[in-house]
């Protein structure tokens, strides 16, 4: 129809005496006409025209490279001290040394390649019930030692026995070289195992310095990006904002240098989002920034006691 | 991680608690609150347990800088006490650092604590009581100034409301389509059965 139109319109602008004039019709009746000149006005569902529904192969879905990033112009993001005012209030007479501050990182990331995952020493420690059991020679220095820093289940032939009655103190385990051959004797590995806690050399918990292993395991915490986020508790729900700030800022460095290191691989990632929440409270998308918005409201206000 | 808009909605959902009952800031002269109540709610611990998970929080928020302290008993038939201490305004007020930190506890290890010099205490009994009851007690006691939510937060509930209620008319016009193509399924499924069946018998 467009072309007709824009046919009149040509020829009126030729001259005012043709304009009325429209293309004569065809002058043989269109069923004389051989079945290929005629301009077919059917449209069939098959393009061959031979009638009959032809099945389609089913839609293939679509697959992405990359994880998913959203549009950030419609987030409303928060400063350090107002997320953690709303998540104080949302954890209100909660233990304050079992309830968490949890941050999740998002990253702008290809599905394939590397993950960024490394160990982190925070400023201030995060873990409150990292129990440890030293399996070590009954009646030895080593078993003084460990008790002095701080292991809850120490010996050899009673802490097996203890783990044969199914009395687990502990929530991680470790054995000192001395007693590598009496852990194989003592047939616990079917009980430990299951639990993770079978101590081995691979994992480093068959070791001869019961001082570092033991300052490594509770000082240190384990992270690891999973589908594009890196998600880990950074804080006790008691922590002042600046003990909070202090350990964000130690995380948010790691994970930078973490993919510094990947970005040499080829596999560029970049930061996309920093999210904090607490173990049962919301989730508030961070700016960045650390004051709170309410002046009335002073960064010391949020470390009273809870 | 979930749709920013999603998200959002939610958020504001859950951040009613700048509004509502309880929402009120709290004199100076306020220093801390105890509260102190049971697991289990036979006993008349519910009224309790209902302050705190939906009062306290509104609570907390306009009152960030005062101490909330929640003391959860194990046992079966324990008191339910609201305990609330005021600073003398005439002696200077007693640092909160110098007076022992409780923390919050689960398993009754934080019994109200004796007052600090300069301090005095009410006691409150919270057993059998509606939540409602234990705040209005609560507001009294302390004289605290209500917090009105502002014209855009009355907005933005408003918006939320309708959100709501759209959601639910949609949800329900997509449930009834669906059924209907299970339905539809089903009968298919059963004629096909019968079929096969019918074709089974014949051979």
């Amino acid at each position: 129809m467009a072309s007709t139109s824009q046919c009149i319109a040509s020829l009126a602008r030729l001259s005012i005496a043709t304009a009325t004039r429209r293309p004569t019709p065809s002058i043989i009746p269109k069923l004389l006409l051989p079945s290929v000149v005629t301009p077919s006005f059917v449209r069939h569902a098959s393009g061959s025209g031979s009638g009959g529904m032809r099945k389609r192969a089913p839609k293939k879905k679509k697959t992405y490279k990359a994880f998913r990033s959203y549009d950030q112009s419609d987030l409303e993001q928060y400063s350090l001290c107002d997320a953690m005012r709303y998540l104080r209030a949302f954890e209100v007479g909660q233990p304050p040394h079992i309830i968490k501050y949890e941050v999740h990182v998002k990253l702008k990331a290809q599905k394939n390649g590397p993950v960024v995952r490394n160990r982190i020493r925070f400023p201030f420690a995060v873990k409150s019930d990292t129990r440890i059991g030293v399996i070590c020679p009954e009646d030895s220095p080593m078993m003084e030692e460990a008790r002095q820093l701080g292991a809850v289940a120490v010996g050899e032939e009673s802490l097996f026995e203890s783990i044969r009655a199914g009395n687990f103190p502990f929530n991680k385990l470790i054995c000192h070289t001395d007693s590598k051959e009496a852990l194989k004797k003592a047939n616990v590995g079917k009980l430990l195992g299951p639990k993770g806690l079978m101590p081995s050399e691979r994992h480093g918990t068959i070791t001869s310095n019961l001082k570092a292993t033991i300052g490594e395991m509770i000082g240190s915490d384990e992270y690891r990006e999973r589908d594009g986020v890196v998600r880990m508790a950074i804080g006790q729900l008691g922590f002042s904002p600046q003990m909070l700030a202090d350990n964000l800022k130690a995380v948010m460095e790691t994970i930078k240098r973490d993919m510094d290191g990947i970005i040499e691989d080829g596999h560029p990632k970049s930061l996309d989002e920093v999210v904090l929440s607490t173990t049962h409270g919301p989730a508030f998308s961070l700016n960045g920034k650390f004051n709170p918005t309410d002046e009335k409201i002073q960064p010391q206000d949020l470390q009273s006691a809870m | 991680m979930v749709g920013v808009i999603r998200r959002m909605h939610h958020l504001k959902d859950i951040l009613a608690l700048r509004t509502g009952p309880g929402a009120a800031i709290l004199p100076e002269n306020v220093s801390r609150i105890h509260i102190e109540f049971c697991h289990r709610m036979n006993g008349g611990h519910m009224g309790p347990r209902k302050f705190w998970q939906e009062n306290l929080p509104k609570i907390k928020f306009w009152n960030p800088a005062v101490p909330i302290i929640v003391n959860r008993l194990e046992i079966l038939d324990g008191p339910a006490k609201m305990t609330i201490y005021f600073r003398d305004n005439q002696k200077s007020a007693p640092s909160t650092q110098s007076t022992i930190q409780l923390n919050s506890s689960s398993t009754g290890t934080s019994p109200a604590p004796v007052p600090a010099d300069g301090e005095r205490t009410v006691v409150v009994d919270m057993k059998a009581r509606h939540s409602t009851e234990i705040l209005s007690d609560f507001l009294a006691l302390t004289s605290a100034v209500p917090v009105k939510a502002t014209p855009q937060e009355d907005i933005e509930m408003r918006e939320l409301e309708d959100l709501k209620r759209r959601g639910e008319i949609d949800r329900a016009e997509t449930r009834k389509t669906l059924e209907a193509e299970r339905r539809e399924k089903a009968r298919l499924a059963l004629a096909m059965n019968e079929a096969a069946s019918i074709k089974a018998a014949a051979t």
